[in-house]
């Protein structure tokens, strides 16, 4: 079965096509050109250097982050037309558990860490089970010193895995805590391990219709504008 | 560290001077909030600002879309929030994205979101004053992020420090 995969939760723009088989294509962009214009082309690049038809695609993953709104929005809407077109299921997986996946022979525990700006993380703890990871906590938006304490706390060794770990290294290398932190080139979920994470969901049918897809937005807010101003001006 | 500056104008060109002298001194992820009635000159400092950093297209009002993008020497948002009510409707906008560390962005009343703006950032209030074209400035600079800059931006709108 024929798999598009897309994640754009974080600054990177990645898409990916494969089967159980493995990879067939995949485009992995992280500078310069932002979400809105390369997810598409990169699509249209990938199934045409693969010489795939768009009817053959089986069946399309995408990252439902947490992640920055503006990416996750684009590649939700993008994954949930495509399917609602092509007439096909879909998987939503969240980011937070692809990047956790990617590392997913760690012996130790995982917390895959996103950065979500304004001096705040995205966070989940994980564990290594076989076949892939389970994950032991909910998502978790915080600055970067909560999740360090929660980690000295803990006690555990911890391998910090995503783009928030290794911009907030310095704060979650704190005193006390015992953490490694994984390379560079895990810094973003991959639409290489999203599509590993789905195919098996496909297979058993474990899917969701596209109108059933919906992002996970940690920032709510129930807050109203200090309009104080407004109303005198007005 | 927090600096206050009251500047006087007497014309729209005025205001945009304004504008383009604060501009020289932005950097990379600063982020300009102005507050002031309608028609106070608010887009027009904008103007002045964007076209100092090397924006060529006109800079409308972005009360209606409520977000417009500029490509100047960086990216260039100009935000208004004078529409919304509530914060959700800020962050649905991807006000996370916007606060571009690669970017500048000027938000038309930012105070009215100060919980979301970042520590460092500058204030800009426009006022009406006595006479029609006449305006008052007030700069309020916030943040480490102003503590070194500020005394090279105070010497660069010297000319129109109030007395």
């Amino acid at each position: 079965m024929l798999v598009l995969s897309i994640e754009t939760s974080t600054p990177q723009t990645s898409v990916a096509l494969g089967t159980e088989q493995g990879v067939i294509a995949s485009v992995v962009l992280s500078w310069g050109r932002g979400h809105s214009e390369t997810t598409v082309p990169a699509i249209h690049h990938l199934l045409e250097w693969s010489q795939v038809d768009l009817d053959q695609v089986g069946g399309i993953a995408v990252g439902l982050g947490p992640g920055l709104f503006t990416g996750l929005r684009i590649g939700v809407a993008t994954g949930r037309t495509m399917a609602q077109v092509l007439g096909v299921p879909m998987v939503g997986i969240g980011s937070l558990d692809t990047l956790a996946y990617s590392v997913r022979y760690a012996r130790e525990r995982i917390c895959a860490v996103a950065d979500a700006k304004r001096g705040e993380v995205f966070y989940a703890f994980y564990r290594s089970v076989p076949g892939g990871v389970t994950r032991e906590t909910t998502f978790t938006v915080a600055p970067p010193e909560r999740l360090a304490a929660e980690i000295v706390a803990s006690g555990e060794e911890t391998l910090l895995v995503g783009n928030g770990s290794l911009l907030h290294r310095r704060v979650l290398e704190a005193e006390g805590s015992r953490v490694e932190l994984a390379s560079a080139t895990n810094a973003f979920p991959l639409a290489v391990w999203l599509l590993e994470l789905s195919v098996p969901r496909f297979q058993r049918e474990d899917t969701s219709r596209w109108d059933e897809i919906l992002p996970f937005y940690l920032r709510k807010s129930d807050a109203e504008i200090n309009w104080s101003r407004r109303a005198r001006s007005a | 560290m927090s600096g206050r500056a009251e500047l006087t104008t007497t014309s729209p060109e005025g205001t945009r001077a304004v504008g383009a002298a604060l501009a020289a001194l932005l950097v990379p992820g600063d982020v300009v909030s102005l507050t002031g009635d309608l028609g106070a000159g608010k887009t027009c400092f904008v103007q002045g600002a964007a076209g100092a950093l090397g924006v060529t297209e006109g800079v409308a009002s972005p009360s209606f879309v409520l977000v417009r993008e500029y490509r100047g020497v960086l990216p260039i948002y100009h935000m208004d929030v004078y529409r919304l009510d509530r914060i959700q409707e800020v962050l649905d906008l991807g006000f996370e994205d916007l606060l571009d560390p690669q970017g500048v962005i000027f938000i038309e009343w930012g105070s009215a979101i100060e919980g979301l703006l970042p520590d460092s950032h500058i204030e800009v209030e426009l006022l009406t004053g006595e006479q029609e074209t006449q305006r008052r400035v007030v700069l309020t600079a916030r943040g480490p992020g102003w503590a070194e800059r500020w005394e090279r931006l105070l010497s660069s709108l010297e000319s129109w420090r109030a007395a």
